[in-house]
């Protein structure tokens, strides 16, 4: 019998675009194409999602 | 002396305490123990009554001497991203790690020992109790006659997870969902359920608490609205001053549970009440500095920057 809670689960849709920054293993944090901090552009962060209290749900329950 | 950050590389979030220390000039080392073998190598030697011994990361070196603090963020799974991984190694490398790292004279956001005891839903219900936060009536059961005389009792009622979405499929989400009497409870059986009275609430409210600072937040909720997680809506979050009160009980808490960081979720009801639902000992604050403006990430890095060791590790008190 599948467990109560799990009757409210729902699909939840999975990123598809490519996040536009990587980990600089020098400075020790994710950059911009142009070298940038990827903190440095909050419009990007805030769409993204990437901080919210849901991301990394599935590996952390620490919301 | 170095702050040792354990994080995943795509976390953003720490980015923004990294660039702080980065700003103030402090070292600072990024490690994911799920590199570790691999990519992160640890040496430690016990010798002379003490481990001396280094990590290194990267390029990256942290002698286990000169450790100013470590930050338990984001960690992956020790060995996870390793050529060959097995439960075995995972447990022999968390050994490693955390048992060398545990052994130094340092101070943690937030100690394992106290996170794990603070992630416990039913224990953070009693603490807040404790603490003198409004607390829900909940009930955890695995008796459906037990889910349904509390669903009867107090009529409008969430389930909501314990531990999260199943974490074996991303494609899942959990959100606190609304039910009521009628609901069919057999499943309960199958699995322990986490039921509380719902709050109509006019707002979420998230309150960051680092060391003694505190940053309150609020979302005005749409009518009938459960989870502040999911769904858009055009309200955003505001800074807000903690009522007196609330930032009494909310030190009161985090001394009980001896911890350095904590982000508490509140409803706030139709009378201004702040009811407790939970507290995340390692919960997310980057969309509300971003939203905000709040400088949580630099009080993060400022709690993490003292040179002053201590081998005393606070506990919790409970």
């Amino acid at each position: 019998m599948r467990p109560f809670t799990l009757n409210y689960t729902l699909p939840k849709g999975l990123p598809t675009v490519v996040m536009p920054y990587r980990f600089d293993t020098s400075r020790q944090l994710n950059v911009l194409p142009n070298g940038r901090p990827a903190v440095s552009d909050r419009d990007l962060l805030l769409a993204a999602g990437t901080t919210t209290s849901t991301a990394g749900s599935q590996t952390h329950f620490d919301d | 002396m170095t702050v040792l950050i354990l994080t995943s590389e795509e976390d953003v979030t720490a980015d923004m305490v990294v660039s702080r220390l980065h700003e103030t000039g402090i070292p600072v080392m990024r490690l994911d123990p799920a590199d570790l073998p691999g990519k992160a190598v640890l040496s430690a030697e016990y010798a002379h009554g003490d481990f001396d011994g280094h990590l290194s990361v990267n390029g990256h070196v942290l002698s286990m001497r000169g450790l100013r603090s470590v930050w338990v963020r984001r960690p992956g799974e020790p060995a996870a991203h390793a050529a060959h991984p097995s439960p075995w190694l995972t447990a022999e490398t968390g050994q490693a790690l955390f048992g060398t790292l545990h052994s130094a004279s340092t101070r943690w956001m937030n100690h394992p020992r106290n996170a794990e005891q603070a992630r416990l839903k039913p224990w953070q219900l009693r603490v807040a109790h404790l603490s003198g936060f409004a607390v829900p009536p909940t009930v955890f059961t695995t008796a459906p006659r037990v889910a349904q005389q509390f669903t009867e009792e107090h009529r409008s009622v969430v389930v909501k997870s314990a531990s999260g979405p199943p974490r074996d499929d991303p494609a899942l989400a959990l959100p606190t969902t609304l039910i009521g009497p009628d609901t069919d409870f057999s499943a309960v059986a199958a699995g322990p359920a986490l039921l509380q009275r719902y709050i109509p609430k006019r707002a979420d409210i998230r309150l960051t608490c680092v060391g003694d600072r505190l940053f309150a937040a609020r979302k005005t909720a749409e009518p009938g609205q459960v989870d502040g997680r999911y769904g858009d809506t055009e309200h955003t979050w505001e800074a807000v001053p903690a009522p007196e009160r609330i930032g009494k009980s909310v030190h009161e808490y985090v001394a009980l549970a001896g911890l350095a960081y904590a982000a508490f979720d509140f409803a706030e009801d139709e009378d201004g009440i702040w009811w407790f639902l939970e507290c995340n000992q390692g919960g997310q604050f980057g969309f509300v500095e971003l939203e905000t403006g709040q400088p949580i990430s630099e009080a993060v890095a400022r709690w993490l920057s003292p040179r002053k060791t201590d081998r005393r590790v606070t506990g919790s008190h409970w």
